[in-house]
């Protein structure tokens, strides 16, 4: 973009400063074009998918398909009286769908789109996005308190303790890729997965990628309050949970902030597992000299894969029925935890076999090939985290009355 | 590009992080309610951690020492907000009051 | 260029100083923890301006995504749900403490720093030649190796001191269900105030039956 701003203005003689600002200040206007053309599309999207999956046919009037429908939509939320309840906090009742629409506009701003395509490459962008997606939390609590209902402080009690409980798998999950590519940058990262034509790079192949992505899934679900965990929207559970007393284009809010979520939870798990925008063809492309084509196909790329798992979403919110409240902070506390904890035990074995020599005292590996020693690797990451599988699997199923080892004064169960 | 060392004395930073010392300060002695008051010294313990980060910053931006400084006192106010606020909520259920010159059972 | 810098650095400490008075300023505490998350937001630029941006990111997910939604938690479930006597949120002689803290800064604060001013800035000078091109400051990769080879003891305490902080927190504010109050429904308080209307029956001895170990 900033060479582009160049090519375009550059022979007015303005100053390098005032390029940079319109370059970013383009970009920044992309972004917030096209955070709700996103939006949009997802809400046909979700409501003609899951339709079809449940052999109705969804919006199909409005439009060609019904792909106008979201128009619609967002015509009848601005129109909708605003209501704010007699008793609430004023402001904290307006402010509180901004706290949580915010910061899902602002991580648009780490994901890598595309070759040379990332709006901006922060050293920390990784950690970036998951501080901005804890800020939403606090947006929850306002929801809650400011609308003067005790249902409604309950329903934001339990979705802030939803979130906060599934942050932790979810950063775990993410540091463990974190640790085999050695950087938080989200570019570097794709650019790690390069290997294998495009393809066979993808972290998701390897055992540690395997077990995050798993992991990652259910807690991004978790975060994004997706089926089964959207105990605080969903239609049988205290009315509509924090936003029960919002009309209008605050519910609208809302609305969009919790799309724009799961979307962009896909689309940093398809940055960290499934290798973001490499592709068949798209290092070639690079090689060959082609950027601008490269670019193109990168971001294809990245949308096809973004798409597939949002599908993903889709088909899990139309068919399976949703935890409740304890089930869903057991699961969290009690699975995903220590397989996250596993899993980075694994990476942390991963590193030293497939990159270390003999300055770290590992000399006996530098002469290995480079394919054996990954193998190896994928051979001692893939035990421990399958042990690590069935330990918490036999943990967590073990009935009150016979622990899962043997006591010592009695003979094992079986001999 | 122009770094922020190069144009705001250190001075100004210093005397923003007293000043939010300050402030801090007034919050942790004239506030009846604790949990106020720990709101208070979370203000403070942010003010020392801007003092540290601003003379990293100028002084001696190629050592890390400063931001690991910094982060141990994110870490430990971060510990003592958990374990007061703990407190707090134990101190309102036996006592059934969470102003501080009311918890005075021990008094006299 | 520097007077663009001088303006984002007076917006971000002006707003941080009004977010600071407001927080200690309010009578409503939840106004007053929403105005605290605003200045650990105004803190957070601070750290981007001074170019310690994973210092930044961590302030905010710390403080703004776990510290702030604790406190709210914290006053939600002090509070008063009958509010009964109006509360004073200050105490009596709240002016003294103003007085001190005005003191502390207009008299041992300022002219401190501003005495110093010149040795700062000759220690900056010396320090920015020494430093030379801005990638040398030091980064995320840097922090990440300081803190298993130098920093390493205090690091581990550091993990040490927020598992016994976890384990403390869930002690002091664990209440056991026996002593919580159980809302009961119509049927069970009719049953139980007929119970407590009766004379209980003698007491009979009761045989325990013999427990065989698992």
């Amino acid at each position: 973009m900033q060479a582009i701003i160049d090519a375009l203005l550059g022979w007015t003689g303005a100053p390098q400063w005032l390029l940079t600002l319109i370059a970013y200040v383009a970009i920044a206007t992309l972004l917030f074009v096209v955070a709700p053309l996103t939006m949009m599309f997802l809400t046909w999207f979700e409501r003609r998918g899951i339709a079809l999956m449940q052999d109705r046919l969804g919006p199909n009037r409005v439009g060609p398909a019904g792909l106008l429908q979201p128009i619609a939509d967002g015509v009848k939320m601005f129109v909708k009286e605003d209501i704010t309840p007699e008793g609430a906090d004023k402001y904290v009742h307006a402010l509180a769908p901004i706290v949580v629409a915010a910061p899902a506009m602002l991580m648009f701003a780490v994901i890598p789109w595309g070759y040379n395509m990332v709006p901006t490459d922060l050293s920390v962008g990784l950690l970036f996005f998951i501080a901005v997606s804890s800020v939403s939390a606090v947006g929850l609590m306002m929801a809650g308190w400011g609308s003067n209902n005790k249902f409604s402080l309950l329903g934001a009690m339990r979705a802030v303790a939803q979130m906060v409980a599934y942050e932790i798998p979810l950063l775990l999950a993410v540091t463990s890729i974190v640790m085999l590519t050695g950087t938080l940058s989200t570019v570097a990262i794709v650019e790690a997965q390069g290997g294998g034509f495009g393809i066979g790079g993808w972290f998701i192949w390897t055992p540690v990628g395997m077990l995050g992505f798993f992991i990652f899934a259910v807690a991004a679900l978790a975060e994004a309050e997706r089926t089964p965990f959207d105990i605080p929207e969903a239609e049988s559970e205290i009315v509509a949970g924090y936003m029960t007393e919002y009309s209008g284009m605050k519910f609208g809010l809302f609305y969009i902030a919790n799309f724009l979520l799961a979307w962009l939870m896909c689309a940093i798990g398809v940055t960290l597992f499934l290798g973001g925008w490499q592709g068949l063809g798209v290092n070639e492309l690079r090689a060959a000299g082609y950027g601008v084509g490269a670019s193109i196909l990168s971001l294809i790329y990245f949308l096809l894969k973004t798409y597939l798992l949002y599908f993903g979403i889709l088909l899990i919110r139309a068919t399976w029925p949703r935890l409740r409240v304890d089930q869903l902070m057991n699961f969290g506390w009690k699975w995903l935890v220590p397989l996250a904890l596993a899993n980075i035990l694994a990476a942390m074995l991963w590193v030293p076999i497939t990159q270390w020599d003999a300055v770290r005292g590992l000399g006996f590996l530098a002469g290995l090939s480079p394919l054996a020693r990954f193998g190896l690797a994928w051979l001692v990451a893939a035990v421990v985290n399958v042990a690590a599988v069935i330990f918490v699997l036999r943990i967590n199923t073990a009935r009150p009355d016979e622990p899962p080892y043997a006591l010592a004064d009695e003979p094992a169960a079986g001999l | 590009m122009i770094a922020v060392v190069d144009v705001i004395p250190l001075s100004w930073l210093l005397i923003l992080a007293g000043a939010l010392f300050c402030i801090g300060l007034f919050g942790a002695l004239a506030r009846r309610n604790v949990v106020a008051m720990l709101m208070g010294v979370e203000l403070m313990l942010n003010a020392a951690n801007i003092n540290l980060v601003a003379f990293w910053r100028y002084l001696e931006p190629s050592l890390i020492t400063g931001q690991v400084f910094a982060l141990f006192i994110i870490t430990v106010a971060a510990a003592e907000a958990a374990v007061g606020l703990a407190m707090a909520i134990a101190i309102y259920r036996t006592r059934a009051t969470v102003l501080a010159d009311e918890v005075n059972a021990l008094k006299g | 260029m520097e007077t663009v810098v001088t303006i984002v650095f007076l917006i971000i400490a002006a707003l941080m100083l009004f977010s600071g008075v407001m927080v200690v300023a309010v009578k409503n505490i939840i106004h007053s923890a929403l105005w605290l998350i605003s200045t650990f937001f105004m803190v957070g630029a601070l750290y981007l301006l001074l170019e310690a941006e994973f210092l930044a990111v961590v302030q905010v997910l710390i403080y703004v995504g776990a510290v702030s939604i604790l406190m709210l938690f914290a006053i939600m479930l002090t509070r008063h749900v009958m509010a009964s006597r109006p509360e004073q949120a200050f105490y009596r002689r709240w002016y003294l403490a103003l007085g001190v803290c005005l003191l502390l800064f207009g008299a041992a604060i300022v002219p401190t720093l501003l005495a110093q001013q010149p040795g700062f800035a000759q220690a900056t000078e010396t320090a920015q030649q020494a430093l030379g091109s801005p990638e040398r400051i030091a980064g995320v990769f840097s922090l990440g190796v300081a803190y298993v080879s130098q920093y390493l003891i205090p690091f581990q305490i550091a993990g040490l001191l927020l598992l016994v902080a976890l384990i403390g927190a869930i002690v002091i504010a664990f209440e056991e269900r026996s002593r919580r109050r159980r809302i009961l429904t119509l049927a069970q308080e009719h049953e139980l105030r007929r119970r407590q209307a009766q004379p209980l029956p003698p007491a009979e001895p009761v045989v325990m039956a013999e427990e065989s170990n698992p």
